[in-house]
């Protein structure tokens, strides 16, 4: 068992020695996987971005409830609304507080100020027990009937189209992945053929004195498996390069709208998938490409 | 140890170059294979070491039928035939030593016994002294026994060697042929392909004659 470890370790030194001797070419093959795979990555990495900013929202508020501007008692009826069943919690804005609010955040405060008289109605804000489709709309109906009550307005149907819209991008970058993964299998392949190409007399001689597919084999699966890995880790730099360079206008934009938003890299948890896709990748594609070779090399 | 029955060889596409040939050689037997060129010795060697297969006939080396073994089987049995090629089948890359190893590293040989068998076979073709040298800075005899060392680090059974003393003078060319000899003496069947008469009557060893149509010469 040591000498069989021993031989892998050999084989591995081995491996990296010929791509250490070959620097140029070598740092291009792992270049060009590494732009290939940095764009499912970096898409994968976008999703997640947008998907946490939509779970942030579901905390707020799901419904805006508009009550009748002459309404007599308002507050009662956001006390009653509250004691609904499917209702998690309602806050009162009353229209002196709604106008407080959009004089402080729209930036019309000079033009409010003409204004003779509050044309803002009463607004309840509620947040749903239950976010399920079937459960929000019979809410909305609940909500339509209590007296008083002149609108309802649900954030859910924004947020439903931008679920709808996240899981078509997800599937996007799916499709993404498979062709780009196809495309480093490829790459990777002909990598492989080519080296394979280049050690012709040393594979007939080993064939010649006896070596087995499997041992022939050996050192090409460990290059591209390592191209591979090389490969997977130059992408995740170029996708933390890319959450660097948009962090700052990010951070910016975030704190216009007051949010304490952060963009996300693809963290240890991305890294890992990235290489282990990176070295399967790699592994299958050169196993596809010496298994061609050899079929074709073979003595006999 | 090899038995030939009816064997016949067609290349895609060309003529015959071996016709019905039928010998049998003993186990520990030293025999050479001869004829002039073109007469199909380099295609008979590798029918034997299953680097081509015969278009007809029966092949058994060793006890085993050729046409019988599966592709699996082909390395092991390589690793019994020592087989000194023509062209040496040098790599110019690596050390005499690295060389030499090859077929003891693809059976998983490793550590002090690889070295010690290494170093037994460079001695016994008298370089070991140059075992950290490349192929390209040897003269050719040196480069041919080079490939006898590797054939040998195996200590196979059969021994097989195709025109090795084609690009040697006559002293060189007795040393290596002695070579042979001496592992014939040893129990190994050798099996030499040579056109060069001075040995066949030098040694005074069986004689396989190729005719110029491929077929065999009745001894």
């Amino acid at each position: 068992m040591s000498g069989y470890l021993s031989r892998h370790a050999q084989v591995l030194l081995a491996t990296l020695g010929d791509m250490l001797r070959e620097p140029v070419a070598s740092a291009l093959a792992i270049a060009v996987i590494g732009i290939t795979l940095a764009l499912p990555a970096g898409l994968f990495t976008a999703l997640a971005n947008v998907q946490r900013l939509s779970t942030g929202w579901q905390r707020s508020a799901a419904f805006s409830v508009y009550l009748h501007r002459q309404t007599p008692a308002p507050r009662q009826i956001a006390t009653a609304i509250g004691r609904l069943p499917g209702v998690k919690s309602v806050a009162y804005v009353s229209p002196a507080a709604g106008l407080a609010l959009f004089r402080r955040l729209s930036g019309f405060g000079p033009a409010l100020a003409t204004l003779h008289s509050n044309p803002l109605p009463p607004v309840v804000l509620v947040t749903p027990r239950r976010e399920t489709p079937s459960a929000l709309a019979q809410l909305t109906h609940a909500l339509q009937r209590v007296p008083g009550v002149a609108s309802v307005q649900s954030d859910l149907h924004w947020l439903e189209r931008l679920q709808a819209g996240l899981a078509l991008g997800r599937r996007l970058a799916l499709l993404l992945t498979a062709l780009l993964g196809l495309a480093v299998l490829l790459i990777l392949g002909n990598t492989i053929r080519v080296a394979v190409m280049n050690r012709a007399t040393e594979i007939e001689v080993i064939q010649l004195v006896g070596g087995t597919d499997r041992f022939i084999r050996r050192p090409f699966l460990y290059a591209g498996a390592l191209q591979g890995i090389l490969g997977a880790l130059a992408a995740f730099v170029i996708v933390e390069i890319a959450v660097l360079i948009l962090d700052g206008p990010v951070r910016h934009l975030a704190d216009l709208y007051g949010s304490p938003y952060r963009l996300q890299g693809l963290g240890l948890h991305g890294l890992l998938w990235l290489v282990l896709g990176g070295g399967a990748l790699g592994w299958t594609g050169s196993r596809l490409a010496v298994a061609r070779e050899l079929r074709r090399r073979r003595l006999a | 140890m090899i038995e030939l029955r009816h064997v016949f060889k067609r290349y895609h596409g060309g003529a015959d170059v071996l016709t019905d040939i039928n010998f049998t050689i003993e186990d520990g037997e030293m025999v050479f294979l001869t004829g002039p060129s073109g007469a199909g010795k380099s295609t008979l060697l590798k029918l034997i070491a299953l680097i081509e297969r015969p278009t007809r006939g029966q092949i058994s080396v060793n006890g085993r039928d050729l046409a019988k073994l599966s592709r699996r089987r082909i390395p092991a049995f390589r690793r019994e035939i020592g087989v000194v090629f023509q062209d040496n089948k040098l790599l110019n890359d690596r050390t005499l030593f690295d060389n030499v190893a090859l077929p003891l590293i693809v059976r998983g040989v490793t550590g002090d016994e690889l070295r010690r068998r290494v170093h037994a076979a460079l001695d016994k073709v008298g370089l070991l002294a140059r075992a950290r040298n490349h192929p390209l800075t040897l003269s050719g005899g040196e480069q041919q026994r080079v490939g006898i060392a590797r054939a040998i680090t195996n200590r196979p059974p059969l021994l097989i060697a195709d025109e090795p003393t084609g690009n040697l003078d006559a002293a060189l060319s007795d040393e290596v042929i002695d070579l042979f000899s001496d592992f014939h003496a040893h129990g190994t069947t050798v099996l030499i392909a040579t056109h060069e008469k001075r040995h066949i009557e030098r040694l005074r060893k069986r004689v396989i004659t190729l005719r110029k149509d491929h077929s065999l010469e009745a001894a």
